[in-house]
């Protein structure tokens, strides 16, 4: 009964033909990295120790000295995370401004990536926390940051569940990703800037050796790599399934 | 009816399109106007923050004695605003929604930020008048025991910034949650990681306003200098997104 | 742009309103002289209600144009805002506030020139000046509605839509409700959806009929008859959507 030509939302665009080679590639440059990490670069300025040792004052062994190596994995998961976040709040501004539907699934999927690897930052932090302090929780400011922000991307879903109305859902979900976005920057200055007397100081500032960053920005390109490659996946998923739902709607018209 | 014979205005009712600061007023006065009508907002907060007090008097009655309450004092009072401000943010759009009023209100040629300031201005003012009576109890219960500190009223500083912050963000997310499923908890599941950095800056400045120490302007000045500037942004953004909030 | 003596009461073109590939209208058009009284027909989900809200600018339609009056409502949607008056199922009265609170409340908003002399005038003419003080809570169904004609007419709007206002009231409330619209057509144009197939035809000048938010059929009445019009919008509704 109808003339219209049949418009569906479309999926699998160029961007999806670079996932296997990102996720690869990624892959690749993640476990070159970290193999980096462990054979070449040297422990914090070189040091290996056979006992434990006095270092400036405080008590060192090894099993400290080699938990560092978290850090080449916390580091750039943690920036990947943040990277995702920002991703979600420019999707959810370009849905605000044109309320296209393609954007808050983009928005959605970004931080379902955020969620992932924001998860991922809490357990290797975690762990670096039960190395390094010998506490499985410090209310430590980025620790803290990190805990809030997964609160609220899990807030974010649970919204998102509770609103029937797609459109409804897709305007209250852009508009939370912008706060969150803005929320997190100041829950970690505040946490840090604010003195406190219970927290232990983190000591390990100062510069990298050249090994070191040589080794995080390896990772980091994979971690990035992959995230793309996840994002596009599951992007490409979730336009699937809207395409679905679209041919049905109209399958219905005829 | 009467009809008015129209001349070359299509509107003869009307004067002119009254100021922005005409209609917040209108709708402010709305707001406080039903509220001294039913006192259903005041009398349920107060209600709940003088039940937190309770508990709290359970919770601590083993430990009161040896506890020193001039250090946990200041956050077991953010606990009891938080909680208390919850209950009566969650339900300032309950009656916006409960006839479609909202609908009426945006149907009015208004900008929209002026209804999300009206509504903020009047939770700060409902959450005011709970800290007013909730506060004093807190410390009649808990803290007369104990020598006070001179500088105990600065207090009042963090309590407000903190007071505005939280009503602003919470109106914002109250709109959002009125028209999901489960909207109580909802809102709590938003509101508490939004508000974190905002309650962790006025928990230590009102802690150091009540223990008094030596360099209590250290941990007091600071935080609130940062808990403002979280106020500032937060009802900024809150702002511009609010038209699509309401609208939605 | 001003309105202008020959601009259109309505004047919808290609109106549509979609998200994503679901479309809750599709290429509306239509054009209603001034002093009309439109029906809108339709199954349930056929986009009636989601018109009304894009004509009454609750909602920006996602393409195509609408105007009031020769106010364009995209463009200008605060001086359409001021043409339009609402009365709907529910009443957008605040039950604790008085009548007269409530009207005064909406005529201060839409900067009414003399609001009390306006709301007096209002509540006279929907028989409660009487109960003014009291709250809206204690009113019964219809005079909660006659309360919201009033709330609906403060601003003297142009265009005024009725979205199932029959919802809830008794026969009795029903006639005195009729006979207020009666009172107020003047040259105001009125829009009306309802389930009443019979009412909203006999009081309509117009009619249009709404399938999954495409128009079916609109025609002046005169130019229809009862009886095959029932039959198209039995049919329409057989298409079913809901």
């Amino acid at each position: 009964m109808s003339d219209k030509k049949v418009k569906v939302p479309e999926a699998g665009q160029w961007p999806d033909n670079l996932v296997v080679p990102a996720v690869l590639a990624g892959a690749v440059l993640t476990t070159a990295g970290f193999l980096m990490a462990f054979l070449m670069v040297g422990p914090v300025n070189g040091a290996a120790l056979s006992s434990p040792e006095l270092v400036g004052d405080v008590m060192v062994t090894n099993q400290q000295l080699l938990s560092q190596k978290i850090f080449y994995f916390h580091m750039p998961v943690a920036i990947v995370s943040f990277v995702a976040l920002v991703f979600a709040a420019y999707y959810g501004i370009r849905f605000l401004m044109g309320r296209q539907q393609r954007f808050d699934t983009c928005s959605r999927v970004a931080m379902e990536i955020a969620l992932l690897f924001v998860v991922f930052t809490m357990v290797t932090g975690d762990l670096w926390t039960r190395f390094e302090w010998g506490v499985w929780w410090t209310w430590e400011p980025r620790l803290t940051t990190y805990l809030i922000l997964m609160l609220i991307v899990i807030a974010y879903f649970v919204l998102r569940n509770a609103v029937d109305d797609p459109e409804r859902r897709a305007v209250f979900s852009g508009v939370i990703s912008i706060i969150a976005l803005v929320d997190v920057p100041i829950c970690f200055m505040i946490t840090r800037l604010i003195p406190s007397s219970v927290h232990p100081v983190v000591a390990r500032e100062g510069g990298m050796a050249p090994d070191m960053v040589a080794a995080v920005m390896i990772i980091m390109a994979g971690m990035m790599l992959v995230a793309f490659g996840l994002y596009r996946l599951r992007f490409r998923q979730a336009r699937l399934d809207e395409r679905v739902q679209a041919l049905k709607d109209q399958l219905e018209d005829y | 009816m009467k009809t008015t014979k129209r001349g070359d205005s299509p509107n003869c009712h009307f004067a002119a399109k009254p100021s922005t600061f005409s209609q917040y007023k209108t709708l402010l006065a709305k707001d406080l106007r039903q509220e001294f009508r039913t006192r259903e907002m005041l009398t349920s907060m107060g209600i709940y923050a003088l039940l937190v007090i309770i508990v709290y008097g359970a919770a601590l009655a083993l430990t009161a004695n040896g506890l020193d309450i001039m250090k946990m004092g200041g956050g077991l009072l953010w606990v009891l605003i938080v909680f208390t401000s919850l209950l009566g943010l969650g339900r300032s759009f309950a009656h916006e929604k409960d006839q479609g009023c909202m609908e009426g209100i945006l149907l009015v040629p208004l900008d929209r930020s002026v209804i999300f300031l009206a509504k903020t201005t009047a939770n700060v003012l409902f959450m005011l008048a709970v800290e007013v009576i909730a506060v004093p109890l807190f410390y009649f219960f808990f803290m007369t025991g104990q020598p006070v500190a001179p500088t105990l009223p600065a207090i009042v500083a963090p309590l407000a910034v903190g007071t505005i912050g939280m009503a602003g963000i919470g109106t914002m997310l109250s709109t959002i949650t009125m028209n999901t499923r489960a909207k109580d908890v909802m809102l709590a599941v938003l509101f508490i990681p939004l508000i974190y950095p905002l309650l962790y800056a006025c928990v230590t400045a009102t802690t150091a306003a009540i223990a008094g120490t030596e360099f209590w302007t250290d941990y007091f000045v600071m935080p609130l200098v940062l808990a403002c500037g979280y106020d500032v942004v937060m009802l900024l953004v809150c702002w511009v997104l609010y038209d699509f909030v309401v609208s939605a | 742009m001003m309105s202008g003596p020959d601009s259109p009461a309505i004047l919808a073109c290609g109106l549509t309103k979609a998200f994503g590939t679901r479309k809750a209208l599709d290429r509306v058009s239509f054009e209603l002289p001034e002093g009309a009284f439109l029906s809108i027909f339709g199954p349930n989900g056929a986009g009636k209600t989601t018109l009304l809200r894009v004509l009454s600018t609750l909602v920006r339609p996602t393409g195509g144009k609408a105007s009031l009056c020769g106010i364009d409502l995209t463009e200008e949607p605060d001086k359409a805002r001021g043409l339009v008056g609402m009365i709907s199922h529910q009443s957008m009265l605040y039950p604790d506030l008085t009548a007269e609170e409530n009207l005064l409340l909406y005529a201060e908003l839409y900067g009414v020139s003399d609001p009390k002399a306006r709301v007096g005038e209002l509540l006279e003419a929907v028989g409660l000046a009487h109960r003014r003080l009291d709250a809206v809570r204690t009113f019964s169904r219809g005079m909660t509605q006659r309360v919201s004609i009033a709330r609906a007419l403060v601003h003297d709007p142009r265009v005024v839509f009725l979205d199932e206002p029959y919802s809830g009231l008794d026969p009795h409330a029903i006639e005195i409700f009729d006979e207020l619209i009666e009172s107020t057509r003047a040259d105001r144009t009125f829009v009306m959806v309802s389930h009443d197939l019979a009412k909203g035809f006999a009081m309509c000048t117009h009619a249009l009929v709404l399938a999954r938010g495409r128009v079916v059929s609109f025609a002046p009445k005169d130019e229809l008859d009862f009886d095959d019009f029932a039959q198209l919008y039995r049919e329409t509704v057989g298409m079913g959507v809901a």
